[in-house]
């Protein structure tokens, strides 16, 4: 049934982060494979300048326009802790609204599946680790990302009601920490990896010392947005559940900031004075999340070695520099 | 305060002010706050009540119409109240919640409005309940927060509260877990407001709060038999089994403690509120833990008040809900340095009373109109 109709793909988010990796995946491995095109699949990477998905009339003209059969839903507001904690209404009620357009459209449309993105971060504050997909509502989330978080997590919510009452395919996935090209390497909003990559790049540039704020012993695990896009395929392809799956690298492959700024010191090839300032906080020492249910699921799968996917993501920035999102401060 | 009409007294009586205080600063505070007061008087509230002629917007119209003027649950004088049903417009739609706001330009809004049903309507219209149920709230607050209105109390509800739970509830343990699947929408919903109140206070400063009654009851409810919640339920089981000459079998053991607050009273606590209660955080509205009652002695009470006869019995083959879901109205008591519930006997005659006389207005059903 699918030969004589193939899909059409819609990424909402398209030019983001993880939406350029999928489309780098889709460009790069072998039609037909398991992470690749199938044969006369229309993939579309829509960004906000198609269409604002806050406003329902947008939303829909977007459905009208492509006709999608499949949704990778993974357009949000999302910013740095300032912003987050400032605009705790924007953050809540701008995603409320463009989850609440790309789903209702896609039950409008009885668009096939639906894929949103939630976050590891949403999970609750206090809970017993390491983190499940049986977890996520178990508890309030931190103060720190309140908005950005329930509105997340109704997208769980939503998803469950649009099964039970008209059986529509919408699931999600849930991200641990993502880094690799195309990032926002903000130095004021973004996350840690993009972060110290510009700073010491910054450094470098400056002959000035990289300074990595804490002690550099908190754990994280990093996925590498490369894989984390084949993962996207693969539910695309295969996972046809309700219920959220983790997307992460084992529990065993955490890294600790040190490591993380090793790296980029060495794949910048900084020279300069690096140090760590022990008199500013450390965020939480561990976070971990379980993707038990991903292994079993997929029968295992082969992620990016850290060192090797740290080493492209720098040099990605470093040839794009100019054309990379790199905020006010970054153009210097 | 309202503000300065350009063209109106109001302006040079500022300046009057303005020109005393520069001479005599001392006088400043005074002359502040007596100017306070006469413009808080001189512009008297104007309430909008959604879901106005439901029970619990019927309650509190009653509650308005009879108790003293300037008293403590009573209306303000050169107060305006709206009790605004769906006909007046449709919450689901934005423009039509503008228009509302626009047509009365409330200055609070007590808002009740949402779309509740039975046990089987909330299961098989999961995304119906949380759908309309979101749009709704968000399009009263949303437009509370443009029109800069001064004060909104939404409505959540006990019901909401997460299934697996230390009990007695209270007011900190609203998102501690996931709600129970039997009313999953119209909790998720109902859970966002307290959500929205605290981020529209954090990032704008409004003062947007919250209400969570336990279960209520009293003239004007939903007593269609598939529908209702327990008490207008047995009441019309009742009521019909006394027209028919039938037996009044209720189900389960009657054994389960619940608390029930009677509108009337309840609709003094939203007064309450409105007057005397300033806080983001929701406050529970409710009888005292003591103050629980079992549905035997819900049932016995309805017999009473129906002066039913006939064959009275309990099916025990029926399934029994949850033995107790004590909240606690500590807090409430403890802010309004206590309250006097209507005792429950008389509540509930008044109660039934009230279905009897009005039986062909009240809400029964398909199945009641036999």
């Amino acid at each position: 049934m699918s030969s004589p109709s193939p899909n059409v793909v819609l990424v909402t988010g398209g030019t983001g982060l993880v939406g350029q990796a999928i489309k780098h995946v889709i460009e790069t491995e072998p039609e037909g494979s398991r992470f690749g095109k199938q044969p006369g699949e229309k993939w579309i990477f829509a960004s906000s300048k198609e269409g604002d998905l806050r406003d329902p009339a947008q939303t829909r003209a977007l459905y009208e326009k492509y006709q999608p059969t499949h949704v990778i839903h993974l357009a949000a507001l999302v910013g740095g802790l300032f912003k987050n904690m400032k605009y705790k209404m924007t953050f809540l009620r701008d995603n409320l609204l463009i989850n609440d357009n790309v789903l209702e459209a896609a039950h409008e449309k009885n668009t096939q599946k639906v894929i949103s993105c939630l976050s590891t971060c949403v999970f609750p504050d206090k809970v017993e680790y390491p983190l499940d997909e049986t977890k996520i509502h178990t508890g309030p989330p931190h103060q720190s990302n309140f908005g950005y978080a329930h509105a997340k997590r109704l997208v769980d919510v939503q998803n469950h009601a649009y099964k039970e009452q008209y059986g529509h395919n919408f699931t999600s996935a849930i991200p641990t920490n993502v880094f690799g090209p195309h990032d926002n390497f903000d130095l004021e909003d973004s996350h840690v990896i993009p972060g110290l990559i510009h700073k010491c790049y910054l450094a470098k540039k400056n002959g000035t010392p990289f300074i990595v704020a804490g002690t550099g012993k908190p754990l994280r695990q990093f996925i590498f947005s490369y894989d984390l896009a084949k993962l996207f395929i693969w539910m695309l392809r295969e996972y046809d559940d309700v219920e959220p799956v983790i997307l992460s690298v084992g529990e065993d492959e955490e890294v600790s900031i040190k490591e993380v700024a090793d790296a980029i010191v060495k794949a910048v090839d900084f020279k300069g004075d690096y140090t760590f300032d022990t008199t500013r906080a450390d965020g939480q020492f561990r976070k971990p999340a379980s993707n038990k249910k991903l292994l079993t699921l997929m029968g295992g799968f082969e992620f990016t070695p850290f060192p090797e996917a740290l080493d492209l993501t720098v040099k990605w920035f470093v040839e794009n520099y100019d054309k990379a999102r790199t905020g006010a401060a970054g153009k210097a």
